[in-house]
């Protein structure tokens, strides 16, 4: 009973903390489970996920790597064959790059190239993001790059609730999974989280906020500037319906044939570089199978298509009052 | 035998006409044995051939032959054991046919046929299979380098017996994945064989262009681990230098990086033209002198374990094998074309439901 009651038991969480909670659970749960990267041991991570679990688990499964991303990610890619299953960190996802070949070669494609033989479940997790005065090569959001390589799952939480939920899914999916976590807020977001294991699953969105003049659909961090922007259109009286997609590989097409159909106004909000962004491909989607539906443009809003810049990121990232705008483009079309 | 990392000169066994050093009956092999290892030799260039003639003929879209490289393959791939991982590259065969891959499965991986064990998914440089433990090598070089070192770690987290070979050429050791595999190897004291084939060439470019070292396996030094340089062509010594490495690493003393020096006669591949390249009268020196076939033969000879009756029958065997082998692959099936939806993931997600459903439509089926 007490195990029970425990289990039920709520804890207001960060997301920090929602997610050392997965992985600890996780790795309670299975010895497979183990952990690799740079300073992810004695150090507990630059931004402390791991803190006192190698303490907890031992350095068999809690493994500081030397400092090389390709290796970290092509050595979870043998653990994942041999049938363990790796957990990699990569400190900030801009410095996944190393690791790209690794993971669009070898991870996303050993299914299909072994007709089905082999495969790799194994999860990167990364900080993405801007808002922390990272700079340039601290606080990039290269989804799209993860999104349009086929063998490859990509998840982004919006709060830790669902960023525990969805981590133990992409721990125990039997694909690859890029497990992105919004940096931005890591720590200023907080909601319950409930203790034990549990699985928010992959490729469903959530619907946010419920509304019937305007989806805003998005991801992440960006979730939360939909909702301010949500919040600053509500005094004129149009209700936003915010759609937080979570799983960006498979995304829940679903969801969105249901809240276009409700709605017939589109804004599209991401954080990376609109050009090529993975919001194309949901304006894509949206215009092949629900045009009827609609009754103004696709707006996307996204950040400028440059590099990410440090002393001018409150300029470059979205902001509530870019995706107003792009509510009242939609609407007074 | 005595096996000494970092020679100057490569470690060997037999001489070039087949007289065997003094190592030679340390080695424990039997005379079922030596003859077991003559037909593997004899064998992997009678599937290499055809292997080739099927390019020629149009058959088959790309080939890298290992002729001239088979004592490498042959002697690297016998110590290993059923549950020990392999990953090759796109020249790797023989290994793999030691390994337990069928011929008429590799046929049928040249072909693109259902009995491939990768289903036609890949340009033809090796399939793989799980009950054998052999990876499916990608065409990006050296990346199974970093994958190999990460079974390996596995393989000491879970306490087995195991250890892992990865093969790789001389080009590959200038790839990151080659410094950074080897680092993570000697950190982590893996039980790995890190297996160069140094044929000399990367498709076009010679060693002494590729790398500012001497040897490959001298660079074992720098990574804190010992390397060994053994003659390529000699099958004996190939198989004394690889089993005392994995006897090693099975004891837990960790990784090795072993260098064959061996030389190929055909050209990169069945893409390249090796002919602008290749100094006049280098391939027929090695052809001649060299060939790792001819020089177990003459061993054998020598040991009166072999005449011309016994190379005659045994040629004749692996041409009826092969030809079996062949007729096997071809009268297996095209993957049908709704295949090529399965196992980007484990299930199909919603998107290739879509995906599927146009593409019976157009097929005409459910």
């Amino acid at each position: 009973m007490a195990t029970a009651q425990a289990e039920k038991k709520q804890t207001t969480s960060t997301m920090v903390q929602a997610v050392r909670s997965a992985l600890i659970d996780e790795m309670s749960r299975d010895e497979d489970v183990v952990l690799l990267g740079e300073d992810i041991g004695i150090r507990g991570g630059v931004f402390l996920v791991t803190e006192g679990l190698i303490d907890q688990f031992g350095k068999d499964r809690v493994i500081d790597t030397p400092l090389a991303e390709l290796g970290i990610i092509g050595a979870a890619v043998g653990m994942s064959l041999y049938g363990l299953k790796p957990v990699a960190e990569i400190q900030f996802i801009d410095f996944l790059f190393p690791g790209f070949d690794m993971l669009v070669s070898e991870a996303a494609k050993m299914r299909y190239r072994s007709a089905g033989e082999f495969a790799c479940p194994m999860v990167v997790r990364s900080p993405y993001g801007g808002g922390v005065r990272g700079g340039g090569y601290h606080s990039q959001s290269p989804e799209a790059y993860f999104v349009s390589t086929p063998g490859l799952k990509v998840v982004a939480p919006s709060n830790p609730y669902d960023a525990k939920g969805l981590l133990i899914a992409s721990i125990r999916d039997p694909d690859p999974v890029v497990f992105m976590e919004p940096k931005k807020i890591y720590r200023a977001v907080k909601n319950e989280v409930p203790e034990g294991a549990y699985e928010v699953p992959l490729g469903k969105a959530a619907v946010t906020r419920e509304g019937k003049h305007v989806s805003l659909i998005s991801f992440g961090a960006m979730v939360h500037v939909g909702l301010e922007a949500a919040e600053l259109v509500k005094k004129d009286g149009v209700e936003v319906e915010v759609i937080d997609l979570r799983t960006l590989q498979p995304y829940d097409m679903d969801a969105i044939a249901k809240t276009v159909a409700k709605t017939g106004h589109v804004v599209l909000l991401q954080e990376a570089p609109t050009i090529g962004g993975f919001m194309g491909e949901i304006a894509a989607h949206i215009a092949e199978h629900h045009i009827g539906y609609l009754e103004g443009p696709l707006v996307r809003v996204g950040g400028w298509d440059t590099p990410f810049p440090y002393a001018l990121e409150k300029a470059y990232m979205p902001n509530a009052e870019r995706v107003k705008r792009a509510i009242q483009k939609t609407l007074n079309y | 035998m005595t096996v000494t990392p970092f020679t100057d000169t490569p470690i060997k066994v037999l001489e070039y006409d087949g007289t065997p050093g003094p190592d030679v009956d340390s080695l424990g092999l039997s005379k079922d044995e030596f003859l077991s290892i003559y037909r593997w030799l004899v064998y992997a260039r009678a599937v290499d051939d055809r292997g080739y003639i099927l390019v020629r003929q149009g058959r088959s879209g790309f080939y890298a032959q290992i002729a001239g490289q088979e004592a490498s393959q042959i002697g690297s791939a016998l110590p290993l054991e059923r549950t020990d991982y392999l990953f090759g590259d796109h020249r790797s065969q023989g290994s793999m046919l030691v390994k337990g891959l069928r011929a008429a499965e590799w046929f049928a991986h040249q072909l693109g046929r259902m009995l491939d064990p990768s289903k036609g998914r890949l340009m033809p440089h090796g399939p793989g299979r799980k009950d054998l433990r052999i990876v499916p090598p990608s065409s990006t070089v050296g990346n199974q380098i970093t994958e190999a070192v990460g079974t390996a770690m596995a393989q000491k987290i879970k306490k087995t017996k195991e250890m892992t070979i990865c093969y790789f050429g001389d080009g590959a050791t200038s790839e990151g994945d080659f410094h950074v595999g080897m680092n993570f190897a000697a950190v982590y004291g893996s039980p790995i064989i890190l297996f160069c084939q140094n044929n000399q060439y990367a498709i076009s470019v010679r060693l002494d262009e590729q790398t500012h070292t001497k040897t490959i396996a001298e660079k074992a030094k720098a990574y804190g681990m010992e390397g060994y340089l053994v003659d390529g062509n000699d099958v004996l010594a190939v198989y004394a230098v690889t089993k005392h490495c994995a006897d090693k690493a099975r004891r837990g003393d960790g990784p090795s990086l072993i260098e064959a020096y061996t030389y190929r006669y055909g050209p990169h591949s069945s893409a390249d033209d090796d002919t602008r390249y290749r100094p006049k009268g280098e391939l027929e020196m090695w052809r001649n002198e060299r060939d790792p076939i001819t020089r177990f033969r003459r061993f054998l000879e020598k040991r009166k374990l072999w005449d011309d009756a016994k190379e005659q029958k045994l040629q004749a065997e692996c041409k009826a094998e092969v030809a079996a082998a062949l007729e096997e692959a071809e009268k297996s099936p095209a993957p049908e074309p709704i295949t090529v939806l399965d196992d980007a993931y484990e299930k199909l997600t919603p998107q290739l439901e879509w995906e599927r459903k146009e593409l019976a439509a157009e097929l005409g089926i459910n």
